[in-house]
This record gives structure tokens, C-alpha cells and sequence, in this order.
């Protein structure tokens, strides 16, 4: 009964674990789109389909070994990037998903809608 | 009879034994149930981590969403397209997500100088404002939470004049214009900044036939000065300026003569 309990609580303490990791890797990316956001540069980025820089930003700002995978819909859910933005290959079980709605700062205004996948490299 | 006593002590000691046992088992299944609660509720915390960094995201959205909007109606567009952006945004972050759904609300100011959430206020001697201001209810659905949220953002852009001139051995005017620019009573960088004068009744642009010279001071102050040949006693300047944000404003000053 003893060993049993101990398996039952290890494998509920794995799960709760692998959530929070989960969580915890969805903020940053989640904090590191709000900052870009909060200068402004997000939404310029995407309408001037500077996708070089908006990836060179992610990879600076997410913390280290951190991979993501980030697409960009415009308001009818098109596609808007016309390249992959990504910084390598998920080897890792653990996915964590950001979605973020970002409004253009610009005379014109556009909404963007972003999904960022991220996982921590093995 | 020795061998009765052996099997008496025996029975006690395995009943001690049982009793450390049964003691031990307790302790541990406690330990474990606190440490499993403790876990329990970092994940909580880390639940009401990710519904912050939500609603912080919105608030960024919403403060954009004034920003284009006063970028475009201070450079001439239509005071309606703060509304038209606002329900725009409003629309999109209505779909569910990983957190939940969000129902956002907002009423647009109206108070005095603020026309469908945004006052452009240009007449003023020496102070130019132009501003969009709205309240907003947000109310998150999530899985495990729910949150409302009463906010207002107010985005404001303000240029601020003061000058005098000087007269030159020709009889020129040499005209010294302090701006300070500021955004959200914040100081603030100008994007570009262009003088007008007003030269027998026709508004001309300083330039470099008047030996323009604009100096940055990096905190929101700039010192505009030029030359001027005209017979008015007062020289009269219209400064239009665009913020680091697009945003437009422009005022209106009078420059006397210095020490007057």
C-alpha cells in the first residue's frame, strides 16, 4: 500500500511539475511579446514584414535554450509571415503555447494575432 | 514459566514496534499531503501569473489601439476611428484562448475638450494637446478564475512654447523658441519638428535662408532659434511637431522682445 501511494503522489508531483514548467516558459514568452509590444516594435516588425529582426529580438530576449515557433494571422486568421520564425528543431516533450493579440501602434491600424511555441532545448 | 515471559516480552516489542510503524506511516502520508497542498498552490500562483501577464497584454493592446488612433486623427483622419479600432480589438480578443475568453467593454470620453475620445486642442497661446482618452471593463473567463477589471488609459501628447527674440545689427530678428515636449506627463522625444512664421500675413517656414538651427537636449527640450526680417513688433509662431509615435500637435506663440 506504501509503495503504491508513493508511485500515485510521484507521478501527480511529475505532473504538476511538468505544468508549471509549462506555465513558467509560457510567461516569459508571453512577458518577452509585451515588452516588444510596449516599444512599439511588435506591430512594426509585422508591418514591415521585418522578419529577420523580429526573430533576431525572440532569440535575444527568451532565455537561453529556449526554442520557439512563432506565426503570425492577420484579423481573418491569414497567415501573415512569409518565412519561418523559429530558432531550431523541438526535441522536447514539453510545448508550452503563448497567444497574443497585438495592436499596431501605426497611423494605419492592424491587428495581428500571434501564436509563439516554445520549449526548452535538449 | 521463562518461556512464557520470553513470548510476553516479544509480543510487547513487536506491538512497540508496530506502534513506531504505524507512527512512521503517519508522518510520512503528512509530509506528503503538506508538500502535495505547497505544490498545489505554486501552480495556483503561477495560474495567477499567466491571468496578470493576460490582462496586463490587453491593457498594452487597448493603449496601442488609442495610439493609432490619435496618430491617425491628429494627422486629419476621422474622430470615429478610435470607435472602429476599439470594437476591431475588441472583437479579437473576444475568441477563446488558452486562458479563457475576454469580453471587453469601453466607453470613449466625452468630457470637456474630448470629442468621441479624442481632444485636439491646437488654439491655446503657447500649449498645443492633443489626447485620446477611454475607460474600459474587461472581464476574463478563464478555466479556474475569473477576473474584471475597471481601467481608463489616457494617451496625451503635449508641446509647450515659450520664446523671445533678440534684434540683430541689420535689423533682422533673431527668434529663440524653447519646446518641451511631453508624452503622458512624461518628457518626450519629437519625431520632427517644424516653424512657421508669420510674415505679412502669410505663414512661411523657417528653414535654412533663415539659419535654422534646432538643438536637442535628449530630455523633451529643444531650442529652436532663426532669423526673421520682419517689421511687427511681435513675431508670431506656429510650431508643428510629431512625436516619436506619430502623433501630431501643433501650437501657436508669440515672441516679444527680450527683456520686454
Amino acid at each position: 500500500m506504501v509503495i503504491f501511494s508513493s508511485l500515485a503522489i510521484s507521478t501527480n508531483f511529475a505532473t504538476v511539475q511538468n505544468d508549471t514548467h509549462r506555465e513558467n516558459l509560457a510567461s516569459a514568452g508571453l512577458q518577452c511579446l509585451l515588452k516588444l509590444d510596449s516599444e512599439g516594435n511588435l506591430s512594426m516588425y509585422i508591418d514591415n514584414g521585418n522578419w529577420t529582426a523580429l526573430r533576431d529580438c525572440l532569440s535575444l530576449a527568451l532565455p537561453a535554450g529556449v526554442t520557439f515557433n512563432l506565426t503570425v494571422y492577420d484579423e481573418l486568421m491569414q497567415s501573415v509571415n512569409t518565412e519561418v520564425l523559429s530558432n531550431g528543431g523541438f526535441s522536447s516533450q514539453e510545448i508550452a503555447f503563448v497567444d497574443y493579440t497585438c495592436a499596431s501602434q501605426g497611423q494605419v491600424y492592424h491587428c495581428y494575432i500571434i501564436y509563439l511555441y516554445l520549449a526548452v532545448a535538449r | 514459566m521463562r518461556k512464557q515471559e520470553d513470548r510476553l516480552r516479544s509480543k510487547a516489542c513487536s506491538g512497540q514496534l508496530l506502534i513506531v510503524a504505524a507512527l512512521s506511516i503517519a508522518v510520512l502520508i503528512s509530509s506528503t499531503t503538506i508538500y502535495v497542498y505547497e505544490l498545489g498552490r505554486e501552480a495556483t500562483h503561477s495560474l495567477s501569473q499567466s491571468m496578470n501577464d493576460f490582462v496586463m497584454a490587453l491593457k498594452q493592446g487597448t493603449r496601442n489601439t488609442l495610439i493609432s488612433s490619435l496618430a491617425n486623427v491628429s494627422n486629419g483622419g476621422n474622430n470615429t476611428v478610435l470607435e472602429a479600432n476599439l470594437n476591431t480589438y475588441s472583437q479579437l480578443v473576444r475568441r477563446p484562448n488558452s486562458l479563457g475568453t475576454c469580453n471587453l467593454n469601453f466607453t470613449l470620453s466625452n468630457t470637456t475638450g474630448y470629442d468621441s475620445g479624442t481632444c485636439l486642442s491646437w488654439s491655446t497661446l503657447s500649449i498645443g494637446v492633443s489626447s485620446a482618452c477611454a475607460d474600459f471593463t474587461m472581464h476574463v473567463y478563464g478555466a479556474s478564475e475569473e477576473i474584471t477589471a475597471d481601467y481608463s488609459t489616457n494617451i496625451t501628447t503635449v508641446i509647450v512654447l515659450n520664446g523671445f527674440y533678440t534684434t540683430l545689427a541689420g535689423g533682422e530678428k533673431l527668434v529663440n523658441l524653447t519646446c518641451h515636449v511631453s508624452n503622458e506627463n512624461e518628457p518626450a522625444l519629437a519625431k520632427s519638428i517644424d516653424v512657421f512664421y508669420e510674415d505679412a500675413g502669410n505663414w512661411t517656414l523657417a528653414d535654412e535662408s533663415n539659419n535654422l538651427f534646432i538643438k536637442d537636449y535628449g530630455n523633451g527640450t529643444y531650442l529652436v532659434s532663426f532669423t526673421v526680417n520682419v517689421s511687427s513688433e511681435v513675431v508670431q509662431i506656429s510650431t508643428h511637431m510629431h512625436d516619436m509615435r506619430n502623433i501630431f500637435v501643433q501650437a501657436n506663440t508669440n515672441a516679444t522682445l527680450y527683456g520686454t
